[in-house]
Parts: C-alpha cells; sequence; structure tokens
C-alpha cells in the first residue's frame, strides 16, 4: 500500500493548496473538527482550518469525501483518537449553522 | 500514516479543475484506492476516457492514458485489450459520454463481454457544456434546453447493461466512497465486461436551478433516489418506481470471455485448433 508519513502528534492534516472550499468536509465531520476561514486568495473566498484536531476521533470520513486529495487522516493504530463528545457535537452544529465557519466568539459549553 | 494519493497521480496537473464539490474526484480516490488494493502495477493499468468532466479523469492518474474522442471510449479500449489481453484496461465516461453518442458503443462492449472495466460518472445532466437534458436527466428537472422541465423518459443505464450482456453490472453512490472502493475492487477483479456506474453530483449545473444549490444538497438528494438492492428487491413495484438499486446488480461467472474466444480462433487460423462450433459454448437460443 501506498502510504505518507505522518507529521508527528497529528490527527489530521490538510493541504490548503489543494483545497476548494466546497464545505463537503466540514458537513459529514461529526466532531467538529474543521471548520471553513476567510481566505483573500482563494476563489470562494474561504480556505479549510483544523479548528479542534483534539476531538477527532479518527472516522476517516473527511479524508473519504474529500473530492481534492487536500485531507489527510492519521492511522488509527499510530495515533490514539479522541471519543465523540456532546461539546464536539454542539461545535459542529454551531459550525454549520454558522456557513460553514466556527464562529469568532464560539465557547465551549463546558 | 495515511492513503498516499500522490503516487497514483501526475502532480504537475494538480489541482483538479473540476468544480468545488465534484463527485468525480471522489470516484478518482476511490479508483486509486481500489487499484492499490489489487496491487496492481501502474504500468500494467490502461485508463481510456472520453469527452466530458469525465474526460479529465485520464489526465490526471499516473498510468498508461488514452484521452480519446467522445463516446468512443469502449472501442478503443476494445483495440488495446485485444492487442494487450495481460493488460488491465479501465474506461472512464460521463452518462452523455456512455449512453448518449457512445450508447452503441456501450452495448456492444457489453455483448461481447470483453475483459474491460467501465466506469459510468452518471451526473444526471451534460455538466460540461452547461446543462443540457442527458439520457439520464429525471423527468420534471430544469435543464438549459428544457428549461419548463424534462419531458424526456430517463434511461437506466444498469438495466440497459444487464439486457446487452455485460456480465458483472454495479451501481454505487459518491457518498458511499469505501463500498465504491469494494464495488470497483470486485469489477476490475471480475473477467469479462464489467459495468459499473457511479452516481455523482454535479451541484453546479444540475443542483442550481433545481433546488440543490451546493455540494450537500445535491448528495442529500443522491442519497434519497438510491436504495441498497437487497432493500430494493423486498420493495414493491410502485415503491421501487422512482428509486435505484445500489450494490452488485449482475455478477456471471460463467459467461465466456472475448479475448479468450479470440485467441481460440487464431489457434484456428493458426492449425492448433479444430474448427469453433456451437457446442463450444453453453447454448443460449
Amino acid at each position: 500500500m501506498a502510504v505518507m508519513k505522518a507529521p508527528e502528534n497529528t490527527p489530521v492534516w490538510v493541504n490548503t493548496a489543494r483545497c476548494k472550499a466546497c464545505d463537503i468536509c466540514v458537513d459529514v465531520c461529526p466532531a467538529g473538527v474543521l471548520s471553513m476561514k476567510a481566505d483573500a486568495g482563494s476563489t470562494l473566498g474561504a480556505i479549510i482550518d483544523v479548528v479542534a484536531p483534539d476531538s477527532c476521533i479518527g472516522c476517516n470520513e473527511c479524508e473519504l469525501s474529500c473530492p481534492d486529495f487536500a485531507i489527510y487522516v492519521a492511522d488509527k493504530k499510530e495515533f490514539k483518537f479522541a471519543k465523540l463528545t456532546d461539546n464536539a457535537k454542539a461545535r459542529r452544529e454551531a459550525i454549520i449553522n454558522n456557513d460553514f465557519r466556527l464562529p469568532a466568539d464560539y465557547k465551549e459549553a463546558n | 500514516m495515511a492513503f498516499n494519493y500522490d503516487s497514483y497521480l501526475r502532480l504537475e496537473k494538480m489541482p483538479t479543475l473540476w468544480c468545488w464539490g465534484c463527485g468525480d474526484g471522489v470516484i478518482l480516490k476511490s479508483f486509486i484506492r481500489a487499484v492499490d488494493k489489487l496491487g496492481w502495477s501502474k504500468d500494467d493499468v490502461c485508463v481510456v476516457s472520453g469527452i466530458g468532466c469525465s474526460g479529465r479523469f485520464s489526465s490526471y492518474v499516473d498510468f498508461n492514458t488514452v484521452h480519446t474522442t467522445h463516446g468512443r471510449t469502449i472501442a478503443f479500449a476494445t483495440g488495446i485489450k485485444l492487442a494487450n489481453p495481460d493488460k488491465h484496461v479501465v474506461c472512464v465516461a460521463g452518462d452523455g459520454d456512455a449512453l448518449a453518442i457512445g450508447g452503441n458503443h456501450t452495448i456492444h462492449g457489453c455483448r461481447r463481454n470483453i475483459d474491460i472495466t467501465l466506469i459510468v460518472i452518471q451526473n444526471f445532466i451534460y455538466g460540461l457544456t452547461n446543462s443540457q437534458t442527458s439520457p439520464t436527466t429525471p423527468q420534471g428537472m430544469w435543464t438549459v434546453s428544457q428549461k419548463a422541465g424534462n419531458i424526456d423518459p430517463t434511461f437506466d443505464g444498469c438495466k440497459l447493461a444487464i439486457a446487452a450482456g455485460a456480465s458483472f453490472v454495479g451501481r454505487e453512490t459518491v457518498t458511499a466512497p469505501k463500498k465504491l472502493e469494494k464495488l470497483l475492487v470486485d469489477a476490475m477483479e471480475h473477467k469479462g465486461f464489467s459495468y459499473v456506474e457511479a452516481l455523482s453530483n454535479c451541484h453546479i449545473n444540475l443542483g442550481r436551478k433545481n433546488k440543490m444549490a451546493n455540494a450537500m444538497e445535491n448528495l442529500d438528494w443522491i442519497d434519497s433516489i438510491t436504495v441498497s438492492k437487497a432493500k430494493y428487491d423486498k420493495l414493491s413495484p410502485e415503491e421501487q418506481l422512482n428509486l435505484l438499486p445500489t450494490g452488485i446488480l449482475k455478477q456471471d461467472a460463467t459467461a465466456k470471455e472475448y479475448c479468450e474466444m479470440y485467441q481460440e480462433i487464431r489457434d484456428v487460423h493458426q492449425g492448433k485448433r479444430g474448427k469453433i462450433t456451437q457446442d463450444d459454448f453453453a447454448k443460449k437460443i
């Protein structure tokens, strides 16, 4: 199998040069790990950003659904992923309801 | 550690020309993972594509690639396969490429049961030329050529392939990339013509005027019209009417493969065996 080496201690990492800001990864992430951020250089004015790597559960959905080879998720054997929490679910709702961007003043419930 | 797609890509062509959120990228990734799973060398695979957004497919992968004329993928692929029976030939075509302009090639490829895998990227519209009605556009949908709603009855590519004699027929959607990868592995392993329909989203040219302006809405719509084959078979004919079954729809390992029959013909002419008679085949008539 063709493998690529993961950056140290990173559950999910992105290649911003390939991101087209389609929002699919933000939509499929169950734990609110990913969000879009404003980027003047991008065609759609946004670019992918990993806002909460600690919440990543390693489900791999974002990597599988990204059409542009821009997201990579570490292997479950090499990285200990978090469990899905209510905080993470609430963050996901907040991001999706705010046009796929993390609200600037967002605070975790607990 | 993560899966390294880059070793199968022509990196100088990245990023892809496809629109943001286009399902073609997900199909490309699933195809690369499937080839990796099969452990095939890059030199043993030939990808043939025609015209349309799907035509870009062959530009991005670092296999042997052919980018041919509109609708003629199967014609070119048949020649490639007959000349190189030990290579794996994969055709990629859109719904317009495979079912409209190349419809006859598809039918006769299926009929011959030659060992080619045809991946039909089905996005329900002519995407590259901006929203004209394709043979698979659902009735009632807005298209630029039928602005009051499409009245043309819809084509089911899988039923066509089954009737035409393809020995492997399957359908999967881009919303289930893992299942799509598995289906592609099964299809490419199969000896004989494999027809794989991958339902894809075109929220730019189909969705914008049909209340599915972003990728997620279009993907949700695709999810709403598909159901797994096991569930589909339990439904009544009325319930089946507007649904498409996914999974392996036909798999026939007994059908004779065309390259093998072609080798037998060569043997006849080289005096290695007697004439081919009807008794050599499982009689179908």
